[in-house]
């Protein structure tokens, strides 16, 4: 089976390590990190990932700007975007499956299970 | 209520003004007296008048210049009566004075009736000034007296307002503070979170019941954590609200189906008095089901297993209202929930509404859970009481939500 290629984008380099962990200790995802907003972009042009996990509120390039760009780029539109975010709250996320306003959103901290669901959801899109 | 309640307050819209000390200055005291000063008053007049008359008989009469002594028990009269006084006491004085008329004709004093007629019309004139000056002055205590008393209130009134500014903006900057103080640890509870999940996976095979254990109460550590972070948030932005006409029995009901649960686990029984037919009210439904399941859980939480817990609403009209000293007055619809539970110790009562504070045992509250819903039924324009039950254990809890208007 393909491993699916996750990009995962916060500033908090003990949390990126984490999700890398976690995630490929599933043995289904190929994981890379960057733990800025300024080189999301570049990363995820050459790393092509099917799915970006991004945090929201990053010092320097915010994660809602990271992706507008990545929303303006053609070949990296396509790319669905969970955000991972301080701001929400579980509450807010889980009655609509983590969909706000049309955006997907994972309340931290989040559980390996309901991260992994809503990866497979998004990636099954 | 194990937790944060709020006693209902009985403030006098007008707090008294302060004592002012005025009631200790002798003037005021014998300023128009009555009853048995009024008497001292009278008898110490008619004693100087009859005093200064002897003095006038003794020292020569009626041309001597001891006879304008008469003038000063005059005066007294008018200023303790007033202008009658003044014109009684004048009479008097001019009465007392008239035997001696013989005798200054005797001594050949210029004493005539006509002279003596004059005498008693200045004291007549004198008496009357003197209580004319005195009502105007007595006029100018009493305003001044309101003045002073408005001054006070105002000043209570500016004090009571610049408290509830200080309050709301602690209560801001706590907000503030909240939420930057939650973004900054739920970025390394993450961490741990996924850790607890990385280890939960990797000792899954493992028979290591200790570390399994382990692992299981850091999991735990972090969810308590994370309730705290949520309270915060939620005190955090509990100013924004969606207001819309609400039945508030419906959503009384759907609060009380996410709480049934825990309701039969302690084996509470559930006793509804829902009015029918109340007016609508204008509510952000999810905020006022946070509040109502905070209230609900708490109650549930102070009776440990078994108890009974009432959900009663009724319409309290105007007049009830007001006489409750709720402010805005006016028609309200009010929820009432109580519990047969432990109460609430009476020196914790002022505090219940307080950030951080909660009598429940350490770990099982935040503290935050009655700041949060006091925020938010303030921004509804409702009020939130706690007391405790009278002649039986347990607390009651009393929110009142405003009518919406109707068209």
């Amino acid at each position: 089976m393909t491993k699916k290629k996750i990009l995962v984008v916060d500033d908090e380099v003990g949390l990126t390590r984490m999700l890398k962990r976690n995630l490929e200790a599933t043995g289904r995802y190929d994981v890379r990190t960057e733990n800025a907003g300024a080189v999301a972009v570049a990363a995820a042009r050459e790393f092509q990932p099917d799915l970006i996990l991004l945090d929201v509120m990053m010092p320097g390039i915010s994660g809602d700007e990271v992706a507008a760009q990545l929303k303006e780029d053609k070949k990296l539109n396509h790319i669905p975007i969970v955000f991972l975010s301080a701001i929400v709250k579980k509450e807010e996320t889980e009655p609509t499956g983590g969909n706000i306003g049309g955006l997907t959103f994972l309340a931290k901290p989040v559980k390996l299970d309901d991260l992994i669901t809503c990866i497979e959801n998004r990636l099954g899109k | 209520m194990a937790s944060d309640i709020n006693p209902p307050k009985n403030e006098e819209p007008h707090p008294k003004p302060a004592a002012t000390g005025e009631e200790k200055n002798w003037v005021s005291r014998w300023r128009e007296p009555t009853g048995s000063r009024a008497v001292l008053l009278s008898l110490l007049i008619i004693v100087l008048i009859a005093a200064i008359g002897t003095l006038v008989y003794e020292t020569g009469g009626t041309g001597f210049a001891w006879v304008h002594l008469m003038y000063l028990p005059i005066i007294l009269a008018a200023a303790g009566f007033g202008i009658y006084g003044g014109i009684a006491a004048a009479l008097m004085a001019g009465l007392v004075l008239g035997p001696y008329m013989p005798m200054d004709v005797v001594k050949g004093l210029a004493q005539t009736m006509s002279n003596w007629m004059f005498r008693i019309g200045f004291f007549l004139l004198v008496g009357a000034f003197s209580g004319l000056i005195s009502k105007f002055l007595n006029g100018q205590i009493d305003r001044l007296k309101e003045t002073h008393e408005n001054l006070l209130r105002t000043h209570e009134e500016l004090k009571s307002a610049q408290m509830k500014l200080i309050q709301t903006a602690k209560l801001e900057s706590i907000g503030r503070l909240a939420a930057g103080v939650a973004h900054e640890v739920k970025n390394p509870l993450a961490v741990v979170q996924l850790g607890v999940d990385y280890l939960t996976g990797a000792l899954k095979d493992e028979a290591k019941p200790d570390c399994n254990e382990t692992v299981q109460e850091m999991g735990d550590a972090v969810r308590r954590a994370d309730s705290v972070i949520k309270g915060l948030l939620d005190f955090s932005r509990s100013e924004q609200l969606s207001l819309l006409p609400q039945d508030l029995n419906a959503v009384i009901e759907e609060s009380l189906l996410l709480v049934r649960h825990e309701l039969t686990q302690h084996q509470i029984a559930l006793e509804k008095q829902l009015a029918g037919q109340i007016p609508q009210v204008r509510l952000d439904r999810n905020k006022i089901k946070q509040v109502f399941i905070n209230v609900f859980m708490n109650a549930i939480q102070a009776m440990g297993d078994r108890g009974n817990l009432s959900v009663k609403t009724f319409v309290q009209r105007s007049a009830a209202a007001d006489a409750a000293g709720q402010n805005p007055p006016g028609e309200r619809v009010v929820l009432e929930v109580a519990d047969t539970g432990t109460g609430i110790p009476e020196d914790k009562l002022d505090k219940l509404f307080d950030p951080f504070f909660t009598t429940k045992p350490i770990g099982s509250g935040t503290g935050l859970g009655l700041s949060v819903s006091r925020n938010i039924i303030e921004l509804h324009q409702a009020t939130i009481t706690i007391a405790n039950r009278k002649g039986i254990r347990g607390a009651i809890v009393t929110i009142a939500f405003p009518v919406s208007e109707r068209d």
